[in-house]
């Protein structure tokens, strides 16, 4: 138990804390430059958040739409550090969606969930230790200025100021009545022209936001080979410039060949599931059920440059809203057995957090 | 549970949301389908004419009955079709959904062809446009209604019906469309889900904020079965059945209820699974025996959680990719005899 250490210091460099100029860009190992997802429990889990040159898919599920929390989220977090957006969605007015953007919460309030550990005094049980080895949480400057904080904590109860959405590149395209998506490819093509990959600085990086893309009401939504190959262009498009695309997909409306296509061509694939409300066995299976919105799965994280793959610890956490504003996830933690036969086990899949964990743990 | 699904449909939808639309599906063993499709609408007449909902007309877009079978159906029921406020509109799409028979009388050859008396239904002659059965459903709700912020409901007599004549995304399109209309309270419509395929259903069920299915009473693995002691029996099950229904709630969970129906004499009755059954129920959950050798599959699935392709770096960590593994198996077994015990 108190031999093994954590795995990011045996396996990763750390982090360099060279701040960037530009405060929403962040610079990470082998190269990488990372944009944040908007959500800091995410960008935590993907180690930075999503690489410059990647593209991210998300899998619906077409029983909730916690997507659109992602999407927002994402999108917000580029509003806010003036990164140019590109938006395309099914809907006839996608403009209209800018106006669900959520705004930055004050980072004042609401540190509560950022473990201190200097501020613990009194005995520390060693068997905890993965609470104390939060890596992410020293890098933020002390400078807490809204604007150059790397990540910000959406508020989503609050719509984004207006003068963010004002002046800014933002380009909202809508695919619904686009017979093939050529219009489409070539707008992304224009739109990532801005920020080409090269050996000088960068000075801003693009975001591109897709939402719904093989939506069944789009006429285009029946050629499967050429949906595919609109992602293969936009993932190579993407790969030579400094941007990150955000693709989210219901896989249920794909042939099942098509949907693992579409995942292979993922750098970062998340899924995000619908939970059943009400259910009694998830209430006592998991604590916290009564905040949970919604279930997100890291499938795949990309590492560019690199050939060490990612391993996390646990690849299912509970999408909740905390105090209802602030998005958070958690991994899953198993509530106490309460049976007085036998003894309790804790859960093995995580060992941060749980206030009450079992009499065996490592 | 049908009662929740006459209230969500009586409720209507809020200020800027999308409608609240309901799938009903059913399949070849338990063909009831339209039996919960004409209890809905009943139950949905009589709000409306109670002024109980959100909406203050109904525009049915017949495809598989003729609008005289829903009008005879209303005023068996004792619902006033004929009062002097309109509160129905029908969009006639039995009688001649392609055109045929006005081709026919414009060539001249089926010169004596009756007319079916105009009962206050209005005609569509081309299901194939989309745009235009849209347009059409949308003006005959304007008709209904006065101006202004009234709502109307839309029922869709049978979903398969449209899609024999037009695919699938313009079909989506256009209860998208629907859904998203602001003069649109709520959507009902029928489908029969051995019709199509999957991917059919799938895209159905997207659409929907509601899906209720409904399924026969036991499901035998072998549909050949036929024993023929059970034969009355199996009669006597053929018209009960199991109803489903899958709630996509506002805070992004899914509701799911169950409840038994029997349908006797062209009436259904619904009422909730009885306790006997909740504990049969229970008894059908997976052997709790403890298997210590896996197969292949439930190794690849237990792997799944430790995803470690550098085993051959990670020296001393076999002991304790061992131990989580052991406890794994102990914290599932744990679960398992603990819901044993508390079904005891």
């Amino acid at each position: 138990m108190a031999t093994s250490k954590p795995r990011t210091s045996s396996f990763s460099r750390n982090l360099a804390t060279v701040t960037s100029s530009t405060p929403g860009l962040k610079y990470g190992p082998n190269g990488t430059i990372f944009i944040s997802s908007g959500i800091p429990d995410l960008d935590k889990i993907l180690g930075g958040g999503f690489p410059l040159g990647s593209l991210v898919m998300v899998m619906e599920d077409a029983e909730a739409p916690h997507h659109m929390l992602l999407l927002r989220n994402f999108m917000s977090q580029g509003l806010v550090h003036k990164q140019p957006l590109l938006y395309a969605s099914p809907s006839k007015d996608p403009k209209g969606f800018l106006g669900t953007l959520p705004t930055p919460g004050s980072s004042k309030d609401d540190k509560s969930r950022d473990r201190d550990p200097e501020n613990e005094n009194g005995l520390r049980i060693a068997w905890q230790y993965k609470k104390y080895f939060s890596d992410n949480q020293h890098h933020f400057d002390s400078n807490r200025d809204v604007k150059h904080e790397y990540c910000h904590d959406f508020d989503l109860r609050k719509p984004l100021e207006k003068h963010f959405i004002s002046g800014q590149h933002i380009d909202c395209v809508s695919i619904l009545d686009s017979p093939n998506l050529a219009a489409l490819r070539d707008h992304c093509a224009t739109f990532l022209a801005q920020f080409p990959r090269n050996a000088s600085s960068i000075s801003s990086a693009g975001r591109i936001a897709i939402q719904s893309f093989c939506a069944p009401q789009c006429t285009y939504s029946n050629m499967e080979w050429d949906m595919l190959s609109f992602i293969r262009s936009l993932r190579s498009m993407v790969r030579s410039s400094n941007a990150v695309a955000v693709v989210t997909f219901p896989p249920s409306l794909l042939s099942p060949s098509f949907s693992r296509r579409w995942q292979h061509m993922a750098d970062t694939l998340l899924s995000v599931r619908a939970i059943p409300d009400e259910d009694k066995e998830m209430a006592k299976l998991l604590t916290g059920y009564q905040d949970m919105v919604g279930l997100l799965n890291v499938h795949k994280v990309a590492r560019i440059n690199t050939q060490v793959p990612v391993i996390l610890d646990t690849t299912t956490f509970s999408i909740k809203l905390q105090k209802r504003r602030f998005l958070v996830l958690e991994s899953l933690n198993q509530a106490p057995i309460d049976s007085s036969s036998g003894t309790s086990y804790g859960t093995s899949a995580s060992c941060s957090g749980s206030s009450k964990t079992g009499t065996l743990d490592f | 549970m049908a009662e929740s699904i006459c209230r969500a449909l009586r409720d209507g939808a809020l200020q800027g949301e999308h409608a609240p639309a309901l799938t009903i599906k059913d399949s070849i063993a338990s063909p009831f389908g339209f039996h919960v499709f004409t209890h809905l609408l009943t139950q949905l007449s009589s709000n409306i004419l109670a002024a109980k909902s959100q909406s203050r007309g109904l525009v049915l877009v017949a495809l598989s009955r003729s609008p005289s079978f829903y009008l005879d159906l209303l005023n068996r029921i004792g619902i006033d079709v004929a009062s002097s406020q309109k509160w129905i509109e029908i969009l006639d799409c039995y009688t001649d959904p392609l055109g045929w028979k006005d081709a026919l009388l414009a060539s001249g050859n089926g010169g004596s062809l009756s007319n079916e008396a105009s009962t206050g239904a209005s005609l569509c002659r081309n299901v194939k446009d989309m745009d235009k059965l849209y347009s059409s459903i949308i003006e005959l709700g304007k008709g209904i209604v006065e101006q202004g912020k009234v709502r109307f409901c839309v029922a869709i007599d049978s979903v398969n019906e449209i899609l024999r004549h037009a695919s699938i995304s313009s079909v989506a399109g256009l209860l998208s469309n629907l859904r998203s209309n602001d003069r649109v309270s709520s959507i009902f419509w029928l489908s029969h889900s051995d019709l199509h395929e999957d991917r059919v259903t799938a895209v159905l069920e997207y659409m929907s904020s509601m899906v209720a299915s409904i399924e026969p009473l036991n499901q035998s693995a072998n549909g050949h079965r036929c024993n023929w002691e059970s034969l009355p029996l199996l009669e006597r099950n053929y018209w009960k059945g199991k109803f489903h229904v899958r709630f996509k709630r506002r805070n992004g969970r899914v509701r799911v209820m169950s409840e038994e129906f029997h349908v006797e004499q062209s009436a259904i009755n619904f009422r909730s699974i009885s306790s006997e059954d909740e504990i049969v129920n229970r008894s059908l959950l997976p052997k709790v025996q403890f298997n210590l050798q896996l197969s292949e599959k439930e190794q690849i699935d237990w792997a799944k959680e430790l995803v470690n392709p550098f085993k051959f770096m990670m020296f001393g960590d076999h002991l304790r990719m061992a131990r989580v593994k052991q406890n794994l198996f102990l914290l599932e077994y744990c679960r398992q005899m603990r819901t044993l015990a508390r079904a005891r």
